[in-house]
């Protein structure tokens, strides 16, 4: 298990948010977009910025968590095979041995490939949105918004049981979806993909999700950014008067369809992070992971007085 | 240059990982010939109005066919033969019961050709009746069996011919051969714990307590236990041969030995579960351990068809934002 922690692997695995081709792609996206927006050059270039308390804090907790979740996290997390199997053994129990045929090898890959990218987007935006519209759920996902700056590493400023949130929708929607297409259609499914990953997070990875945390203020236009979210988008979801609103991951759709789509138009200054007096609740790593708890406590605490 | 040794030996491993020509030959063609065979056989003690000796014949025929059914791909190859199967065999495939209509067949002075006109009253079903509860000593009797030989016969030599005729296309896609190799292997799997098994041993969900031996495949001819045999064998032809590069060889090239040394455990265990049925009896304790047995079988089917995907790791960070 201890072999498993390793930082380094998340700049190396095509699978990782700061995979070195998405994070060099950012780069390159960011450079084009400050030489056509020389006023954002100043604060992006800053050291202020890239050192600030909040960015050390950043840095320092990715470290952490990279070795947190192999001890603690992943032992305990059921995994999407499991699922799998489950759903499969459900379907065949209920359903007997079902092949739907007529379909070609290229369009099964083309429908899982697809579902599996749609199931995980829109799961993401539902979990995202709990974990701001449920109280105490609200108090582990402060970890993420406490965040005064962004980075790309403020992706991982999360709390160990939002990872596992995370993680468990993961092994629930992706079990789901394979679990029901191998019962259709045994092996022959398979997936579209670049370096092991949905060609479709990887094409949507290398146009600039690096940048959602960031302080490149890139939008992708009112048309577009109904369809898909950008990382000015997000950084507007990062912002006080704003934080009920943009929760999906690569799409916006549902942000649209379910009413909580901000577009970039109109937007200017943005004021990151939280409530000005919580905000000293999350100076390190100790604060960022028991704070959440304490504050828990102390409101069940109080609703049983 | 660098650039062309990098390209090559990516093609060539490629090419090493393929289900390759020495096991299409050695099982896909080498089954269907050897069921051509029996099915030539019996047609000659029947013309010769031998029953007993086409009885014997008949067993071979069902073990040389399960081989055949077990890994049928050439649906998946070419759609025109997705039904191919079932106008050799209709076990689970067909509802009506054929036995009536064929006694009905034998009483009337139809002329055959028109009297037989379904494709369920020219299969291996078909023919085990008339073998085992008819008298082929009789011309009509003995004209029907002739009938449903050769149907059989003909449809297994169209089997060949399509199988030869995509012998390319099957070799030149690793990634569909093996597709459509795990999924025979996995329907297979299921067909054989739920309807060959379970339904008999009164185990399945449809018949779950109610056990009953004349539910199995060829109760009447005694050769249901052959016939699991001979699935069971060619699972070990395609998972666990020494004799050529096998599926089993080519998973362990992709680092599942695991899932594949489970899956050749669970297939011995099975096999082994097979042969302990006496008297093609499959209630109680050793029906129930040879459903187990393949329950377990078909699982790390699945298993190594879930590894193969490698879904796990096609995903971006588990984490949100």
């Amino acid at each position: 298990m201890l072999t498993e922690i390793n930082p380094l692997e998340y700049l190396l695995s095509p699978n990782k948010r700061i995979y070195w081709i998405f994070l060099l792609s950012s780069l390159l996206i960011a450079l084009a977009y400050l030489w056509i927006n020389p006023r954002d050059r100043r604060i992006n270039f800053s050291k202020k910025l890239w050192l600030h308390p909040s960015a050390m804090l950043d840095y320092g907790y990715f470290v952490f968590m990279a070795i947190f979740k192999v001890l603690v996290i992943l032992p305990i997390l059921f995994g999407a095979k499991e699922v799998t199997l489950w759903v499969n053994s459900a379907l065949l129990d209920q359903y007997g041995f079902t092949r739907l045929e007529g379909f070609s090898y290229t369009q099964i890959m083309l429908m899982f490939t697809i579902s599996l990218f749609l199931i995980s987007d829109f799961t993401r935006y539902w979990l995202h949105r709990f974990l701001h519209a449920v109280p105490w759920l609200w108090e582990f996902h402060k970890v993420h918004h406490s965040a005064k700056v962004l980075n790309p590493l403020t992706f991982y400023r999360v709390h160990p049981v939002e990872s596992l949130l995370f993680g468990l929708r993961y092994s629930l929607s992706i079990g789901l979806i394979t679990g029901v297409f191998i019962f259709l259609f045994g092996a022959l499914i398979d997936i579209y993909d670049i370096l092991g990953v949905n060609i479709l997070a990887f094409v949507f990875s290398i146009i600039g999700s690096n940048l959602r945390h960031s302080h490149i203020r890139l939008g992708f236009g009112e048309k577009f950014e109904k369809f898909l979210i950008s990382p000015f988008q997000h950084q507007i979801h990062h912002s006080k008067h704003h934080v009920d609103t943009n929760f999906g991951g690569f799409l916006a759709i549902w942000d649209w369809i379910f009413g909580t789509l901000t577009l970039s138009k109109g937007v200017e200054r943005l004021k990151l992070g939280i409530k000005t007096d919580e905000m000293k609740n999350f100076r390190n790593i100790r604060n960022l992971l028991f704070f959440p708890i304490f504050s828990i406590f102390n409101k069940l605490k109080c609703l049983f007085k | 240059m660098k650039k062309i040794i990098i390209v090559l030996s990516l093609f060539l491993s490629i090419n090493a990982s393929a289900v390759n020509k020495d096991f299409f030959d050695n099982v896909i063609i080498a089954n269907v010939n050897q069921s051509i065979d029996s099915s030539t056989n019996l047609i000659i003690l029947i013309e010769q109005g031998d029953q007993q000796a086409a009885k014997i014949s008949f067993s071979n025929l069902v073990r040389d066919w399960k081989k055949v059914e077990a890994t049928y791909l050439l649906g998946d190859l070419n759609e025109n033969y997705l039904d191919t199967p079932r106008y050799i065999d209709i076990f689970h495939g067909n509802n009506e019961d054929i036995k009536p209509q064929l006694d009905l067949i034998i009483e009337s002075d139809d002329d055959l050709s028109y009297a037989i006109y379904k494709h369920s009253h020219k299969t291996i079903n078909a023919l085990e009746y008339i073998l085992f509860s008819k008298d082929i000593s009789t011309p009509r009797v003995k004209a029907i069996a002739l009938i449903m030989a050769k149907s059989i016969s003909s449809y297994l030599t169209e089997i060949l011919d399509g199988y030869q005729t995509h012998q390319t296309q099957f070799l030149k896609n690793e990634q569909y051969a093996s597709a459509i190799l795990l999924n025979a292997l996995v329907a297979g799997t299921y067909k054989l714990k739920e309807w060959r098994i379970g339904d008999v041993a009164g185990l399945s969900k449809k018949y779950k307590g109610e056990p009953n031996n004349h539910r199995a495949e060829y109760a009447l001819s005694g050769n249901s236990i052959l016939a699991i045999k001979s699935i069971l064998a060619t699972h070990q032809q395609v998972i666990n041969s020494n004799k050529y590069k096998d599926f089993g060889d080519i998973a362990r090239e992709f680092g599942a030995n695991k899932e594949i040394d489970t899956a050749i455990r669970n297939l011995k265990k099975s096999i082994a579960s097979a042969n302990k049925i006496q008297d093609e009896n499959f209630v109680g304790i050793q029906g129930q351990a040879l459903y187990n047995a393949t329950n377990a079988l078909m699982k790390s089917y699945y298993i190594s068809l879930m590894d193969r995907l490698g879904f796990v790791s096609k995903v971006l960070d588990a984490d949100g934002d």
